[in-house]
């Protein structure tokens, strides 16, 4: 019965209803898109990180990480071992060989990290297949197709086609060599990887480092990498001695901290947002509230009990904030695809960044996430109660005499 | 290697003389005596065939090579067996290295970063071998100690010397004169690694130890010894025999 | 004139409204104002460590030195150094040598990149070495003194004190060594720099490759940001006569310490105007809601022989009004809050151990803000300008009002 009368007492002033919705809704859009802008910004940093060499996770033996030994390898099937397959969180598994030697062309030499690789399971955890600068990313054809990066291209005067030598320490102890064949170069803005990481076929590398059938780590790639660190954790109660696993902040410590750091100003700046919002929804509840003073001294002279009025008026306004809700989740929701799926391209100014082991792309772009929306729909069904709370209590503590002599 | 070898020789028997002159004026005589007998062994060319066995944590293997030198500064060594990894080969001239790969056919030099490496995979480094024959340049030599069989040389890095070592210390024989243990010491004079000498023959008119044993003291288990078989100095060789083409020749 | 008077009390009659409208203008200005300069002076802060450990405000290179980093593009002082020092506003000028190594000790060896400095210049300005007392610093350019980062340290497995010999290629194409003592270790917190950093003399340096009085890169260091166009001017003038050089800005040397505040700054930008957007909002609400509930008022006014013209001044009047002291309040609370972040800033080190690393140099654990005071002017008109411009549509509805149907308005 209340909540018809409150219906209808939004309907009877639609203007002031309309006015006070489109607010809400204009507010909680743009909150929306705002959130959902920080969150693409924040989803390219880590991807950055970790989606161009690193992986969101990472199986290998438990100490690798620390020195890179070449001795502490995993037989090559191990993810079939453990049934990483039926994982289904798990997007992308890539087997990889590590080895550090020499690259050499007649003239000069650089040392490298060379990565031995399948092609197409490497790219699917990993993204320098879409930061080639010529050439093509090596295909499964090419038994000794090598992708370089571009400073070492640079530095040895090579490109697409040409030869090279890589020799390292093979692990029986001989001088393990053989020839690649440029296959394609990449550019991701990282030094680190342009000027010192190579990409050559696993088989390749097995026999180069006679390691038949044996691998250093698998990186893999899950959907969301927030949940990277649950999901290794979970794992790692299953893992047989000698096999370790890391998720992306144990290897780059660093990205932690600058996500640490992100999400503070990113609090801030959201704090800012829903107070801005808050009070503009605030005001206008107060002021259509006490538009109706007089009707409510009517109502209460009619015998209308103070609650009932309180009750009234704070279901007008949660009534409203749904409204707005739904109508305000939609318009954001289509503002944050437009930005998920064009953005806004800075590339003309400004060229990768690189920091805290990762490098981000030059354009800002928003993702989709659950929080990003319930988020502003709770804080906004909870402002519109907190808004509406005072004038009702204002209205129910009314005289009725004097309220209906308002004018 | 064999330059490393005969240098330990010769800073032993200036050392030695050294040691039976003992007035001043006579040691200044000792200076000229020594050098004149690096002149000696500066012109000596030697070659032999030679077994390297190598024993690490991880793997064990035994090569066959064989190996050309010229005084201090120049060697050649090319690998016989095993077959995989035959014709691989070594050239050093002064101060560079370079290594010929038959399986890719190329020259690779080895750069200052990569200098640290192991050769072949031994426990000696390429850097060894640069390095090896200036010991009497780097070092201030004296007499630790003596017996009735042996004499104990101390090796003191000099103030200004790029040495890596804190303390050198030989075991010399007295009869016949050959060393038979050098222990390497670091800064803090914690031992690092061993060399010794045995199998003490007679070549021609030298008398040397035909194997070396490498011990990393602090891998217990690792180990490499280079044995000398068929070893002939003195032959007609020069410094253009060892060229890079001569490298790659199989 | 009496409008502006009435303007003002208008404002006044509905009291909480205006001041929750106030409240919200004034916030948003305070708090865009504030997170400006706080990140404005982060900005700052992270580009003069930059330079300072990096490139310098400008630097000088051999052309061509900058796409590939290679060792052998190095150049003459020929008195370079001392006319760039003497020229106004430059603070320091840092010679650098890079070059690519073995360093090794009686246990390991491992490659890495000397940098040859001038140890009493680079002491003064470069961020690692500030943290090291005056016995881990190196004594002259020729000593034999080494700073080296922790990590790397740890991989040679030395101690501070301790001897090491670096190798590397000479001009003449043969192999030099030369021994070294580490006299200092740096600890920056950043894995990169602790495990690769070496700070030897230049004249040292300048002994292993035979290129004694040679550099690879001149960092200027100029004594404040605003000196940079005009020395980078008098520079590329001086270089005239050496074609082979060049001058270049820290922008075009380290893009990635550019890049980074660019790209946070544009996402900055976004988020402002999506913020003053919603201030926006609000206000045009208030400002309608005003309006409509005076219909009738404004009625017997026009029936009294107003004209609509008055009616729209005044609302826009009312709009200044409220923006203008928005603006004054808002602004003053953006002032006191830029005086905090600037006197006391936000201490990081709660969140993230020590340092951190933003587009690859060092973060000061206190984020501290800039002064901006044209930027915090400009805000606040922006916000008095989209009063004003939030003013128009209630204006125009207020001008459209007839007499007749405002009077029966309830």
């Amino acid at each position: 019965m209340l909540l018809t009368l409150a219906f209808r007492n939004l309907w009877r002033n639609q203007r002031r209803t309309l006015l006070t919705l489109s607010a809400m809704v204009i507010s909680a859009a743009l909150l929306i898109l705002a959130l959902g802008v920080f969150s693409g910004m924040f989803r390219d940093m880590l991807a950055s990180a970790t989606e161009q060499y690193y992986g969101h996770l990472v199986i290998a033996h438990p100490e690798y990480h620390l020195r890179r030994d070449l001795f502490a390898h995993l037989p090559d099937d191990i993810a079939d071992q453990l049934a990483l397959q039926r994982e289904a969180e798990i997007t992308g598994q890539s087997p990889r060989l590590r080895s550090f030697g020499l690259l050499s062309r007649p003239e000069t030499s650089q040392p490298v990290e060379l990565l031995g690789i399948i092609p197409e399971l490497e790219q699917q955890v990993t993204s320098l297949q879409h930061q080639l600068t010529s050439g093509h990313y090596p295909s499964a054809k090419e038994h000794n197709g090598a992708l370089i990066g571009q400073g070492l291209a640079r530095k040895m005067k090579v490109k697409p086609g040409d030869e090279l030598v890589f020799v390292t320490q093979a692990a029986d102890g001989s001088i393990g060599n053989d020839l690649l064949i440029v296959s394609g170069i990449f550019a991701t803005g990282d030094s680190r990887h342009d000027n010192n990481l190579v990409l050559a076929p696993l088989l390749w590398l097995q026999q180069v480092l006679v390691l038949p059938e044996r691998i250093h780590e698998v990186a893999m790639v899950v959907a969301d990498p927030m949940t990277a660190a649950r999901i290794a954790d979970r794992l790692a109660t299953d893992l047989p001695e000698g096999v370790g696993i890391l998720d992306w902040g144990d290897l780059l410590p660093e990205m932690r901290e600058v996500i640490a750091a992100y999400d503070v100003s990113r609090m801030i700046v959201v704090a800012i947002l829903y107070m801005a919002t808050g009070l503009g929804i605030l005001n206008t509840f107060f002021m259509s509230v006490m538009e109706r003073t007089r009707e409510f001294g009517i109502l209460m002279a009619q015998g209308m009990r103070p609650w009932t009025v309180r009750g009234l008026v704070l279901l007008e306004t949660l009534l409203l904030g749904c409204i707005a809700l739904v109508i305000g989740v939609f318009c954001g929701a289509v503002m944050t695809l437009y930005m998920q799926q064009v953005g806004i391209d800075l590339s003309g100014y400004i060229t990768p960044v690189t920091y805290a082991g990762g490098t981000i792309l030059p354009r800002l772009h928003a993702v989709f996430e659950a929080g990003n929306f319930l988020v502003p729909a709770g804080m906004l069904l909870l402002i519109s109660l907190f808004a509406g709370f005072l004038p009702a209590n204002r209205a129910a503590r009314l005289d009725p005499v004097v309220a209906v002599r308002d004018l | 290697m064999i330059p490393y070898r005969r240098t330990i020789i010769s800073n032993t028997l200036a050392a030695v003389l050294l040691l039976t002159l003992s007035s001043p004026a006579l040691a200044l005589d000792v200076q000229s005596l020594i050098r004149e007998i690096e002149q000696q062994y500066m012109g000596a060319s030697s070659h032999a065939n030679t077994t390297m066995q190598v024993r690490t944590a991880h793997w064990e293997r035994t090569l066959e090579m064989e190996a050309w030198s010229l005084g201090r500064d120049y060697f050649l060594v090319r690998i016989l067996e095993p077959a995989k990894e035959r014709n691989v080969a070594t050239l050093k001239r002064s101060r560079q290295v370079w290594n010929y790969l038959p399986k890719v056919d190329r020259i690779i030099k080895i750069p200052p970063s990569m200098m640290g490496g192991s050769w072949m995979g031994s426990h000696i480094t390429n850097d060894d071998l640069v390095k090896a024959n200036h010991i009497d340049e780097d070092y201030d030599l004296r007499l630790l100690d003596e017996t009735a069989t042996h004499y104990l040389i101390e090796c003191l890095p000099k103030e200004e010397a790029a040495v890596v070592w804190g303390k050198i210390v030989y075991r010399i024989r007295k009869t016949p004169r050959v060393p038979e243990q050098v222990d390497y010491y670091d800064e803090e004079l914690v031992r690092v690694r061993e060399t010794h000498f045995d199998d003490v023959q007679q070549v021609g008119e030298r008398i040397v130890p035909l194997q070396l044993t490498v011990l990393p003291l602090e891998k217990p288990d690792e180990m490499t010894v280079l044995r000398y078989r068929d070893l002939v100095y003195d032959l007609p060789l020069d410094e253009t025999f060892f060229s890079l083409r001569n490298l790659k020749q199989r | 004139m009496d409008y502006l008077h009435l303007a003002w009390k208008n404002l006044w009659r509905n009291r909480r409204r205006t001041i929750i409208t106030l409240t919200a203008i004034a916030l948003s200005i305070m708090l865009v104002q504030a997170l400006h300069n706080l990140s404005s002076g982060v900005y700052a802060g992270m580009v003069d460590s930059g330079v300072r450990a990096g490139s310098g405000h400008i630097a000088v290179y051999q052309q061509n030195y900058l796409e590939s980093r290679d060792e052998s593009l190095y150049f003459e002082d020929r008195n370079l150094i001392n006319e760039i020092e003497a020229i106004d506003g430059v603070k320091q000028v840092l010679p650098r040598l890079y070059i690519p190594a073995l360093a090794q000790s009686s246990r390991e060896s491992r490659g890495v990149v000397l940098i040859g400095v001038d140890p009493h210049r680079e002491a003064q300005v470069n961020p690692f070495l500030k943290e090291l007392p005056e016995e881990a610093m190196l004594r002259s350019a020729d000593s034999r003194d080494a700073v080296v980062g922790s990590r790397l340290l740890e991989e040679l497995q030395i101690k501070p004190g301790q001897k090491f010999v670096v190798t590397a290629q000479h001009q003449d194409g043969t192999l030099h060594s030369e021994l070294l003592y580490v006299r200092g270790v740096v600890s920056s917190g950043m894995k990169d720099i602790d495990s690769s950093l070496i700070l030897i003399g230049r004249e040292r340096a300048g002994l292993l490759t035979g290129s004694l009085s040679s550099v690879h890169e001149l960092a200027v260091v100029l004594s404040d940001p605003g000196y940079e166009t005009p020395v980078h001017r008098i520079i590329a003038t001086m270089l005239a006569t050496r074609p082979d050089i060049e001058a270049v800005s820290w922008q075009r040397a380290m893009p990635n310490l550019a890049n980074a505040i660019k790209l946070d700054y544009a996402s900055q930008k976004f988020i402002f105007l999506i913020i003053l957007l919603i201030v926006t909002i609000g206000v045009i609400n208030t400002l309608l809601m005003s309006v409509m509930e005076r219909m009738r008022e404004f009625g017997v006014i026009l029936a009294l022989g107003s004209k609509p013209m008055t009616l729209r001044r005044m609302i826009m009047l009312e709009a200044l009004s409220l923006g203008l002291l928005a603006a004054a309040i808002g602004s003053l609370l953006g002032c006191l809050a830029t005086w905090y972040l600037v006197s006391v800033g936000i201490y990081l080190a709660a969140l993230v151990p020590e340092t951190l690393e933003f587009g690859g140099v060092v973060f000061d654990p206190i984020m501290r803000a800039s002064w901006n005071p044209g930027w915090m002017l400009q805000i606040a008109l922006y916000v008095v300008g989209l009063t004003l411009l939030a003013a128009l549509y209630p204006a125009i509805k207020a001008g459209r009002i007839t007499p007749v149907k405002g009077m029966r308005h309830y």
